[in-house]
C-alpha cells in the first residue's frame, strides 16, 4: 500500500522536475505587473533587460480584475511581480498564492509595493465596512500626480539593481534617463535644462512645497515654465464632480477643486436621491465639469448633466485604455486637454 | 455539546480581535513606512534650506518664510497622519485575518419534506439559521499559509454540529527541493476537495440556495441539498500547472490521496485504505471578458468496497470590460457517473451505477440583481433505477458583495414518493463581516 502512495506522489513529482521549463528569457528579468503604468513604468526603466507584462486590461476597472489561470500560470515563473498596492489591486493576492512561485509571495525580493513612500492622502481614521469599499491605507490612485511616478521608478530601479546587481548600473542609467523625460514633460525642457543637472529635483521640491510659481518669478524663470505645469494652469481652480474618489492627486498637482463625487459611498453606485442631491451641489457650486471613469456607468453622469448643464468628461486611468494614450506622458496629456476642453 | 459550543463561542471572540487586529497591523505598517518616507523628504528639505543659507541662491528673507511656512505644513500634515494612525490600529501583529458569515435560510412547501439522514424529521415550511462559519486565514511562515474554516452547521433543524469544514496548511515551496517546479503547491489537511466546480464552493459562496443534487447526493451530504453539504475529505493535494501544446490556454491538473469513505456514493463503506482523486482544468481567458473553463474528476477507492466516481464539468463566463460591476453572464454545468460495488449483507456482491448532472445560467441585470436558473437530474445513489429532477429560478440582489438576499423557486420530480411533485419557495440572507478583503461576487471570483 506504502508503494502506491508513494508512486503515486513521487512519480508526478519526479515527472515535474524532468518537465519544468528552462527560462528561454536569454537572462532577462522576467517582470508581472498588476496594472499597466506599472508596466510602462517597468520597462522604461528596465530597459533591455527585463520583459515586463500586466495582467489587467488596461480599460477596466483596476479595483474589480477578475484573476484567471491564464494570469496564475503567467506569474509562476516571473522574477518580480509589482502591485500598485494601497488595496487597490488587491485581487494579485489570489493570482500569487495561485501561481505557486515562491520568489515572489509578499515579503520576499520579488514582490514589490510600488507604492512605498508615496505620500497618500485620504487615510481614514476609521476603517469600517459603513463607510462602503474604503481603501483602509488611503487613496491608491498616486499614479495620477507625476511626482509619484518619480516615487515609483525609483522604488522600482532600486528592486531591479537588488534582484539584477550585474546590470545595476545599467538600471540606474534608465532610471536617471526616465526621470529626466518626466521633469522636462512635467516643467518643460527649456526650463530644466536651464536649472542645470539637478534642475528637476529643484522643480519638484518646489512644486511638492507649492512654491514653484513664485520660485521662478523671483529667478525671472515664469517664461520658461513649459509642459503639463504650464498646460495644466487652465485647470487651476476649476470645480468638477467625478464619479470616485480617483482624482484626488491630479486634481492636487494641477490645481483642480474637486467638490464632491457621483458615489455616495466608495464602491457603491450612486443610489437616485443622491444624484438629486450632487444636481443641487452642481447647480449651486456653478460646476461645468464631471468626470466619469471609462469603466464606470455613465447613467448618473448623464443624468446630472441633464439637469444642470454641465459636461460629462469620459476619462481613463491606465496606459494604454486607448491606442493613443500608450505611454504614462500621453495618459496625463489626454487628461489635461481633455478636461480643459470640457470647460472652456 | 454545550462545551463545544462555548469553546467556539471563545474563539470567536479571540479571532474576532486577532482578525481586526491583523488587517490594521498591516495597514499600519504601509503607513508607518509612508511616515518614514516623509519624514526623509523633510529632513531632506531642511538640509537643502541650510546649504542654500550659505549660497547666493537665496538671501530674501521672505522666501526664507514661505519655505518656513511650507515646512510647517508639512510637519502638521504628518501629524495629522501619526494621530489616524494611531486611532485606526491595535498593536497586535502576527494574527490571522478572519471571517465571519452568517447563512439563514426560509423554505415554503407545498407538501411535507423531511430530512434525508432522518425521515421522521420534518423539515418543511420553517426558517433555519443554516451556517454559522469563523474563516481564518495567514502566513505561517514565509513558506506556507493556513486556512481554517470552523462551521456551527445546522443539523436539519436539531441542533448545531461543530465541524472543521476546511483546515489545512499550503506548501508554496517543495520542502528538499526547495522550489516549485510548475507552480507546484502542496496541500495538507481537511479541504474541499478538487472534483468538479460547485463542491469546492462554501454554502454562503454558491449561487443558488440548494447544493446541486448531483453534489449533494454523490459527493457529500448527511441532511439533504438544503443543509451545508459537498466532500471536504483529509488528505493531501498536488496542484500544478500542466506543460500544453494548446495555445493560450492554462491547463491545471491536482492529484490527491485522501482519506476513503468519505464520499457519500462510498456509503460509509470506506475502510483505511486510501482514496484518489484526479482532477485537470484547461481554460482559456479572452482579454479578461470571457473564460472559458473544462474539467475531468476522477476519484477511486479500493477496500471492503469499490468506488469509482468520474466527473465532466464547463463553465463560462463573461463579464464587460466597462460596466464591469454591473452586468455578468455565467452558464455552466457537471455531469457524474458513478460506480459502487460492495458485499451486502447477504454476501452478494451488489452494485449501483448512478449518473447525475445539472446545469445554470445566471445574468446579472444590475451592480445589485442576478438572476438565473437552474435544471438538476439525477439518479439515487442508492438505486440507480430512481430519478429525481428538479428545475428552479431565483433572483439574488446585493446590497454590497457583504450583504445578499436571495429569493428563489423549485419544482421537484422524484420516483421517490415524499419526494416527488413539491413545490419549494426559498428564500435566503447572507451576511459577511470582518477583515474578508473587497472582492468582487462569486463570479469574478
Amino acid at each position: 500500500m506504502m508503494k502506491r502512495i508513494s508512486g503515486f506522489i513521487l512519480l508526478p513529482l519526479l515527472a515535474l522536475c524532468a518537465l519544468e521549463q528552462s527560462p528561454a528569457r536569454e537572462g532577462k528579468l522576467k517582470i508581472v505587473t498588476t496594472l499597466n503604468y506599472l508596466r510602462y513604468v517597468a520597462q522604461e526603466v528596465g530597459g533591455d533587460r527585463v520583459t515586463v507584462v500586466a495582467l489587467a486590461n488596461a480599460r477596466q476597472d483596476p479595483h474589480y480584475v477578475t484573476p484567471t489561470p491564464a494570469m496564475n500560470q503567467l506569474t509562476s515563473d516571473a522574477d518580480l511581480f509589482i502591485e500598485n498596492g494601497l488595496s487597490l489591486d488587491i485581487w494579485q493576492k489570489n493570482v500569487v498564492d495561485a501561481s505557486g512561485n515562491p520568489a515572489i509571495q509578499p515579503g520576499s525580493p520579488g514582490h514589490l509595493v510600488a507604492t512605498v513612500n508615496v505620500p497618500v492622502k485620504e487615510l481614514p481614521t476609521e476603517v469600517s465596512r459603513a463607510w462602503g469599499d474604503i481603501h483602509p491605507q488611503g487613496n491608491p490612485h498616486v499614479w495620477l500626480d507625476p511626482l509619484n511616478i518619480r516615487i515609483i521608478a525609483a522604488n522600482i530601479a532600486e528592486r531591479l539593481k537588488q534582484l539584477d546587481p550585474a546590470n545595476s548600473a545599467y538600471y540606474q542609467s534608465r532610471f536617471e534617463q526616465y526621470k529626466g523625460r518626466l521633469d522636462a514633460a512635467l516643467f518643460g525642457e527649456e526650463l530644466v535644462r536651464a536649472l542645470g543637472k539637478s534642475g528637476g529635483d529643484v522643480l519638484v521640491r518646489k512644486a511638492l512645497n507649492n512654491e514653484l510659481a513664485d520660485w521662478l518669478k523671483l529667478r525671472g524663470l515664469e517664461g520658461k515654465l513649459g509642459g503639463w505645469m504650464k498646460e495644466g494652469a487652465s485647470l487651476n481652480g476649476l470645480k468638477v464632480i467625478s464619479y470616485h474618489k480617483t482624482y484626488i492627486y491630479f486634481a492636487d498637482r494641477f490645481g483642480l477643486q474637486l467638490t464632491g463625487e457621483l458615489e455616495e459611498k466608495p464602491g457603491i453606485p450612486p443610489p437616485p436621491q443622491h444624484r438629486d442631491a450632487v444636481v443641487e451641489e452642481v447647480k449651486r457650486e456653478g460646476i461645468r465639469v464631471i468626470l466619469n471613469d471609462n469603466f464606470y456607468s455613465r447613467e448618473a453622469a448623464d443624468y446630472v448633466a441633464s439637469k444642470t448643464g454641465a459636461k460629462v468628461v469620459i476619462t481613463y486611468l491606465d496606459v494604454g485604455s486607448l491606442p493613443e494614450v500608450d505611454t504614462y506622458e500621453k495618459l496625463i496629456t489626454f487628461l489635461i486637454q481633455n478636461i480643459s476642453q470640457a470647460a472652456r | 455539546m454545550w462545551s463545544k459550543t462555548m469553546l467556539l463561542v471563545c474563539l470567536t471572540f479571540l479571532f474576532t480581535l486577532a482578525g481586526r487586529a491583523q488587517e490594521s497591523e498591516s495597514s499600519k505598517d504601509r503607513i508607518i513606512e509612508d511616515l518614514r518616507g516623509e519624514v526623509a523628504r523633510l529632513r531632506h528639505d531642511i538640509d537643502s534650506l541650510k546649504s542654500l543659507r550659505h549660497s547666493d541662491l537665496l538671501t530674501q528673507s521672505d522666501m526664507l518664510d514661505r519655505l518656513e511656512e511650507s515646512l510647517e505644513k508639512r510637519l502638521t500634515y504628518l501629524e495629522t497622519k501619526i494621530d489616524a494612525v494611531s486611532r485606526a490600529t491595535a498593536p497586535v501583529a502576527f494574527n490571522p485575518g478572519m471571517t465571519a458569515f452568517i447563512n439563514f435560510a426560509a423554505r415554503g412547501d407545498s407538501k411535507k419534506v423531511y430530512d434525508l439522514a432522518d425521515p421522521a424529521n420534518e423539515i418543511s415550511n420553517r426558517p433555519f439559521l443554516r451556517t454559522v462559519e469563523m474563516e481564518l486565514l495567514g502566513a505561517v511562515d514565509p513558506y506556507a499559509s493556513a486556512v481554517a474554516v470552523i462551521s456551527l452547521e445546522n443539523q436539519a433543524g436539531k441542533e448545531f454540529g461543530v465541524d472543521a469544514e476546511e483546515a489545512y496548511g499550503l506548501l508554496k515551496r517543495i520542502p528538499l527541493l526547495e522550489d516549485a517546479p510548475l507552480g507546484m503547491k502542496v496541500k495538507i489537511g481537511k479541504y474541499r476537495a478538487p472534483f468538479g466546480v460547485s463542491n469546492k464552493i462554501h454554502m454562503h459562496d454558491l449561487p443558488w440556495t440548494t447544493r446541486p443534487l448531483a453534489v449533494a447526493r454523490y459527493l457529500g451530504t448527511e441532511h439533504g441539498d438544503f443543509f451545508e453539504s459537498g466532500f471536504n475529505p483529509t488528505g493531501m493535494d498536488l496542484n500544478f500547472y500542466v506543460p500544453n501544446p494548446i495555445p493560450q490556454t492554462t491547463m491545471e491538473m491536482n492529484l490527491d490521496v485522501v482519506r476513503a469513505g468519505e464520499l457519500t456514493l462510498s456509503g460509509g463503506r470506506g475502510g483505511s485504505q486510501p482514496a484518489y482523486i484526479g482532477h485537470l482544468n484547461l481554460s482559456r481567458d479572452w482579454s479578461n471578458q470571457h473564460l472559458l473553463i473544462l474539467g475531468l474528476s476522477a476519484y477511486e477507492e479500493h477496500g471492503i468496497a469499490i468506488t469509482r466516481l468520474y466527473g465532466a464539468d464547463i463553465t463560462y463566463k463573461w463579464a464587460p470590460l466597462e460596466e464591469r460591476e454591473s452586468h455578468s453572464f455565467v452558464a455552466g454545468g457537471e455531469v457524474f457517473a458513478g460506480r459502487h460495488l460492495f458485499t451486502d449483507s447477504a454476501t452478494a456482491v451488489s452494485s449501483n451505477s448512478p449518473v447525475g448532472w445539472y446545469g445554470y445560467l445566471q445574468y446579472q441585470t444590475s451592480y445589485w440583481l442576478y438572476l438565473g436558473l437552474r435544471y438538476d437530474w439525477v439518479e439515487e445513489p442508492s438505486n440507480d433505477r430512481l430519478v429525481t429532477r428538479s428545475a428552479g429560478g431565483y433572483a439574488s440582489y446585493y446590497t454590497t458583495e457583504f450583504l445578499r438576499l436571495r429569493l428563489g423557486f423549485e419544482h421537484r420530480w422524484s420516483d421517490i414518493p415524499v419526494q416527488n411533485n413539491v413545490n419549494t419557495v426559498l428564500f435566503e440572507i447572507n451576511l459577511v463581516f470582518g477583515s474578508h478583503p473587497t472582492e468582487p461576487y462569486w463570479v469574478n471570483k
